[in-house]
């Protein structure tokens, strides 16, 4: 098909250390030296120790960085690391003598170690305005500004009553690990995006198509969920203009064309709590909006970290040990939690409703058939 | 986007992001700032967008000899100087684990043809490295391509996959996740679909060991994740032993099973396979004297996905698969691809198309049969009360009654 051959790192083999290779698939069992460092057990009787090391917000490390990391490894370790989903590193070593070194090796080099258990496993932020053209917050020193606060709970300072995961994202894409987390941090516009119309032109046809092509056929019109995108005639020409009460701020608009702006005076974020991957306790599922606008002040942000570090207390006071944020919830009820946190009750039915839902269920673009099942029903 | 209202004059702007960024390198936790200086990236116009409260980035190309995987940004007319921002989506290793003569060629890499600075882990898996400017971009390929990796995943093309550690690290692994990975990656479809954008949307897939999901499967395009059917195995002896050692307290595994599986007698433990959800709670708290099943599946799941049209969702179970069939999961994949491709607008993601067009009607059209596949015919007769039947299934009543009349001896 393509003239392109990429090469994959595909050898499973080759990327393992010595000692992994032996054991593969013969783990029987595992312990927990503190926070941050675990042993595993192998059927041959093999020790494997893995180091859980958080790096900046964004995974972003320097050159310089990741070699001294690199050096460590060879000098304690295996000669490997592993750079895990949720943003850490781990150092792999076979003893516990030498996990201890790395331990504190890395942290004098400034990176605390952590996680595991019941504690904060990480915080996973998005690219934020350090690439990202969309995100409308700059998901990635809220991070910083999160994880200053909250280390104690990484390293164990602080117990938690089981794992607490945070996600950090720019703009309602989620690109930081979506909103099926404990705590969910999403950049919000606040207000309908205003068009700029010196940009618009470029992603749309030409005046002379668009008199004639069918509203339906316009791609604007057609990645807009709700219909808040639509042409008008004024004056004898063809606008798209933006219905900003049916707008419902998902960004999608902005995603596929540049020329949708914001005033920073709206923006803010949103927390979703009680969210989850696994099948653990209750099973998966998606965070509920708790507070859906608060104010994001550069570069500390007080706001945001005061509101997250209440909802952990309470849930850190409050919860069975074992007992994640999503079980919690669900064992005291929604009303309760809300209670609890203080929140201004909110009669809204975006609060109640999982986001898919509402897209799916309330908002269509104009001539859009939902569920064709349905329809074609015998 | 255009200049926000009340942006400060150049210098003043300049010298309160540099107030902003001096403020982000405080603190215990670890700094991307403090990172970033001992780097090449053009930190001010960071510092710039914090300031203005607006990304500093648009919009802008680079040539290359790959379709996929290339990212340049260029900074806005408002930012003072100007400066642009070129990275590459590296595919990782299995596992991502990272021998060091491997991380160094990386490293040495990224020194001579990029600014020195690595995005460790994106949120695709991938691994992320800057550039240094967009004429050096087929050199870095060539170079990555030396060491074995590529650039590639970004658009609308299946991305980079996401693998948990699997059988390397982990006991709970139900089937080998690094040997699928890495199977899927050796199919040649595969590849051109990694290679070329021609999909509606993103298409991810993901491949978590088992129910608790590290690699985030549920919430895939596609995703595989490892369960086991009936109930967990349970090695009463071992299982005395860890009573008696106080390691485990049997009376509240029975309390804590969120599916109330599971009995204690004071002898023997007995876990219920039916009524069983694969918490893995009593696993996690006992392994090895309880252990997954033997009859070992992969779930197939359809449809997650937080970017798309209806906003967040998790996958549709479509079925089981063997933990040795991934031959059988590559062409499952384009066998789900094939119906939302043809048919599904720009920019919808496959949960999306599905929404749009129902689960059932989506498996019959994608031609979805494997174990235990969702059937809208196989509904239980006591979710429809009355109905037309046909002769097959009033038989199968007909032996039902047989059978029972014959254990009930009337």
């Amino acid at each position: 098909m393509s003239a392109i051959e990429l090469i994959f790192p595909v050898d499973v083999e080759k990327y393992l250390p010595e000692i992994i290779k032996r054991n593969y698939g013969k783990w029987v069992d595992r312990k927990f030296h503190g926070n941050g460092i675990i042993e595993h057990i192998s059927e041959t009787g093999e020790r494997v120790f893995t180091v859980k090391v958080a790096l900046p917000p964004n995974a972003r490390v320097s050159a310089d960085t990741l070699e001294k990391f690199a050096d460590i490894a060879d000098k304690y370790g295996v000669g490997a690391l592993r750079i895990t989903t949720a943003g850490n590193v781990e150092f792999i070593t076979d003893s516990l003598e030498k996990a201890l070194k790395i331990k504190e090796e890395v942290e004098k080099l400034g990176f605390p170690v952590g996680g595991w258990r019941g504690a904060l496993w990480g915080i996973n932020t998005c690219t934020g305005f350090l690439t990202c053209q969309i995100a409308v917050v700059d998901a990635v020193s809220i991070g910083k500004a999160l994880g200053d606060a909250l280390k104690p709970y990484f390293t164990g300072e602080i117990p938690l009553p089981a794992k607490l995961r945070i996600y950090v994202s720019g703009c309602p894409s989620a690109c930081a690990g979506g909103i099926g987390i404990d705590i969910a941090i999403v950049g919000m516009w606040g207000a309908a995006p205003k068009i700029r119309e010196e940009v618009l032109p470029l992603c749309l046809p030409p005046p002379k198509a668009l008199a004639k092509v069918p509203e339906t056929q316009i791609f604007l019109v057609q990645i807009c969920p709700t219909g808040a995108l639509t042409l008008r005639r004024e004056g004898g020409k063809i606008k798209l203009v933006l219905i900003s009460e049916k707008c419902i701020n998902c960004g999608r608009c902005k995603d596929n064309c540049d020329a949708f702006d914001y005033d920073p005076k709206d923006v803010g974020v949103a927390i979703l709590v009680g969210g989850r991957m696994s099948n653990t306790g209750s099973g998966p599922r998606l965070a509920r909006n708790l507070v859906p606008w608060l104010p994001a002040n550069p570069p500390k942000y007080e706001e945001i970290v005061a509101v997250v570090k209440h909802v952990i207390e309470i849930w850190r006071q409050n919860a069975k040990p074992g007992e994640r944020l999503a079980d919690f919830i669900d064992r005291i009820g929604w009303a309760k939690f809300l209670e609890l946190v203080g929140v201004p009750r909110i009669t809204a039915e975006y609060m109640y409703w999982p986001d898919i839902a509402r897209t799916y269920l309330l908002y269509r673009s104009r001539g859009e058939i939902i569920f064709r099942g349905l329809r074609d029903a015998p | 986007m255009a200049a926000p209202p009340g942006l400060p004059p150049p210098e003043e702007l300049l010298k309160k992001a540099e107030e902003y960024l001096k403020e982000l390198e405080k603190g215990p936790w670890p700094s991307h700032v403090s990172e970033m200086r001992k780097t090449g990236y053009p930190l001010y116009v960071y510092g710039v967008g914090l300031v203005a409260r607006k990304s500093p980035w648009g919009p802008s190309v680079v040539k290359t000899k790959r379709l996929t995987g290339v990212l340049a940004r260029i900074a806005r007319d408002w930012v003072p100087g100007g400066g642009e921002e070129v990275h590459f989506r590296v595919f990782n290793t299995p596992g991502k684990f990272y021998p060091t003569d491997y991380l160094r060629k990386l490293i040495k890499i990224s020194r001579e043809y990029g600014v020195g600075l690595i995005e460790a882990v994106g949120q695709t898996g991938a691994i992320v490295i800057n550039l240094k400017s967009k004429d050096v971009a087929d050199k870095m390929i060539d170079a990555l391509r030396e060491i074995g990796t590529d650039v590639g995943g970004s658009g609308d093309a299946i991305r980079e996959f996401n693998a948990c550690v699997g059988p390397a690290l982990c006991e709970f692994a139900l089937y080998d996740t690094l040997r699928w990975f890495s199977e899927f990656k050796k199919d040649k479809r595969v590849h051109d679909a990694i290679a070329v954008p021609g999909l509606p949307y993103k298409f991810k897939i993901k491949f978590s060991g088992c129910p608790m999901d590290c690699a985030r499967a549920n919430r895939a395009d596609l995703g595989f994740i490892g369960v086991w059917k009936g109930a967990p195995e349970v090695d009463q002896e071992l299982l005395r032993k860890k009573i008696e050692a106080g390691e485990v307290d049997p009376k509240k595994l029975e309390a804590d099973c969120p599916s109330g599986a599971i009995t204690w007698d004071g002898k023997e433990l007995k876990i219920d396979g039916t009524r069983c959800k694969k918490s893995m709670h009593c696993i996690r708290t006992a392994f090895p004297a309880i252990k997954p099943g033997k009859e070992r599946r992969v779930a197939v799941l359809v449809g997650g996905g937080t970017k798309g049209r209806y906003g967040p969702k998790f996958g549709w179970f479509v079925g089981y698969l063997k933990p040795d069939e991934v031959k059988k999961a590559i062409d499952l994949t384009f066998k789900v691809i094939e119906p939302w491709d043809k048919e599904a607008p720009a920019k919808n993601r496959i949960g999306d198309y599905i929404l749009m067009e129902g689960l059932y009607k989506f498996i019959e059209k994608a031609g979805i049969d494997l174990e235990d596949t969702p059937k809208l015919i196989e509904k239980l007769p006591d979710n429809v009360p009355y109905r037309v039947l046909s002769e097959a299934e009033r038989v199968k009543f007909a032996e039902f009654a047989e059978k029972v009349k014959q254990m009930v001896k009337v």
